[in-house]
């Protein structure tokens, strides 16, 4: 009487059930998913299963990570909830359940303090996910510049040596083809004083030394820059759906900008006499955790795999890929918010090993 | 003919809530029938006789024939919760384990909506439950147990 639809759109999935009362509709979306298989040891009715992640992941076969059997599916949202980079979610008359206080949530976060922060763009450089960009006005730089030129045009032969030299492409002659009626080379010389950032090669480079410099800084015993000449503005934005809480911007942030919060804690082993160095965990890791060490003499013998836990979330999607079992994954703590359903209760708690 | 048969239901409802001191108004009114229709049925008129011999016979059938028969002759929910509450001679008591999820697949799959959820479990309303199982069958972690009571338990 009652039963599920199943809509498929690219490597994204869809199931619904509908009542009189109610709408339930879970949505699996691909490109968020890290292939950690957590939904499918969750599923209390076995309606989700892993597929060869390894093969899709590393070769870019356009095929789901997961796979659901819609007629299995109860829609009952643990998946989403035990999901740690939010590619599920069960949406009930439209809300998420994610929006659901008796639902229990997996407590994480990443945020970047933007009074802290220097828009160093580290943190999105290094984000794996790309899920920061780091928007930033400079300063004018004229501004920030201590001095300026002066060309004593009745000194300077034209010679177009400082124009050549400028590294800032401050200068220009009005070069022409001399005549009787105004015999020069050149007919004006003009330093663009936004681009001139006062290096004085011209000065140096200049043969008849037509430049003159006047210097700020000195003429006036201290530095007279105002502050608020350099001030850098910005701005910093995390795409919550890409964001998988790693930690890479928390650790590589010049200023303690950024924090973030995670929601297992536990252990990453890895046995480096079964691996083979297949690869397939570094390629899976959505965290940049592993990663291949190079030696740094010849014949140095360094490990198999690298790895750095403090970029780790324990998701486990390296412990499935890898096709040696080489890599145990550990969860030992999952923090989540209160639910009074203890078979909720209970199946969050399953999530540590 | 399925007309007949559900005339045959509502005469027997009717006759049960008149019985339980109803007026026939309000018996008119949950029916959704005419007030003149009622008291013709109570007077045993404009219905055969045979239209409530098989309408009886239903109402004897086990709680989940019952209750999808009646569901499918009248194709209103509403009223076929009216008609099997009132005409059924089991009651009911619902118990919801620990284990329940709340995947809400009872309370979409109950004719007679006395299912709701709080607090990701299912909540039954015993007084509403017509025992057909069907909630039980549907359940994914046997988390339902409905248990037939005597009268008055």
């Amino acid at each position: 009487m009652v039963a599920n639809t199943k809509e498929v759109i690219e490597e994204d999935i869809c199931v619904s059930r509908s009542s009189a009362d109610e709408k339930r509709e879970w949505s699996y979306k691909d490109e968020l998913c890290v292939g950690c298989g957590i939904c499918a040891d969750i599923c209390p009715v076995d309606a989700i299963e892993l597929e060869p992640i390894g093969g899709i992941v590393r070769t870019g076969a356009k095929k789901s990570k997961i796979s659901i059997d819609e007629n299995k599916c109860v829609l009952c949202g643990m998946c989403s909830v035990g999901c740690p980079a939010d590619a599920l979610d069960l949406k009930i008359d439209n809300k998420s359940i994610k929006e659901m206080d008796s639902y229990p949530k997996l407590i994480k976060s990443a945020e970047i303090d933007d009074e802290t922060c220097v828009f160093c763009k580290a943190c999105e450089t290094a984000c794996p996910r790309e899920a920061i960009t780091i928007a930033r006005s400079l300063p004018e730089r004229s501004k920030l510049v201590t001095g300026e030129i002066e060309i004593d045009k009745e000194t300077c032969i034209d010679c177009g040596i400082c124009e050549e030299m400028c590294p800032a492409d401050a200068i220009t002659l009005s070069h022409q083809i001399p005549t009787s009626a105004d015999p020069s080379v050149s007919s004006d010389i003009v330093v663009d004083k936004d681009k001139c950032v006062y290096c004085l090669i011209c000065k140096k480079s200049c043969p008849v030394d037509a430049i003159k410099a006047a210097c700020r800084t000195c003429s006036y015993g201290e530095y007279d820059l105002n502050p608020e000449d350099a001030e850098i503005e910005g701005s910093s934005f995390i795409d919550d759906d890409l964001c998988i809480n790693c930690g890479w911007c928390q650790e590589i942030c010049p200023v303690d900008a950024a924090t973030v919060k995670k929601a297992f804690k536990g252990e990453l082993n890895i046995d480096q006499d079964k691996c083979t160095t297949c690869g397939a965990c570094v390629d899976i890791c959505p965290c940049d955790v592993l990663s291949f060490p190079k030696p740094a003499d010849s014949g140095q013998i360094v490990d198999k795999v690298f790895k750095d836990e403090k970029y780790c979330i324990y998701c486990g999607a390296c412990g499935k890929v890898c096709p040696v079992e080489a890599i145990d994954v550990k969860r030992t703590d999952v923090d989540y918010t209160p639910t009074k359903s203890n078979s909720w209760k209970n199946k969050m708690e399953s999530l540590k090993s | 003919m399925p007309k007949h048969i559900v005339s045959g239901l509502k005469y027997l409802t009717a006759v049960e809530l008149i019985r339980k001191g109803l007026s026939q108004k309000e018996v008119a009114k949950i029916l959704e029938m005419d007030r003149s229709t009622v008291s013709h049925y109570l007077n045993g008129r404009n219905l055969s006789w045979n239209s409530i011999e098989v309408a009886e016979i239903i109402t004897k059938f086990c709680p989940k024939d019952f209750l999808t028969l009646t569901y499918a002759l009248l194709n209103n929910s509403e009223k076929t919760r009216i008609i099997v509450k009132t005409c059924s001679k089991g009651n009911y008591q619902a118990k919801v384990e620990e284990t329940c999820i709340g995947c809400g697949l009872c309370a979409d799959t109950c004719l007679m909506n006395a299912i709701v959820l709080d607090d990701l479990k299912a909540q039954i309303d015993s007084n509403w439950c017509c025992g057909c199982l069907m909630c039980r069958d549907v359940c994914p972690t046997n988390s339902i147990k409905i248990l037939e009571v005597e009268d008055g338990c």
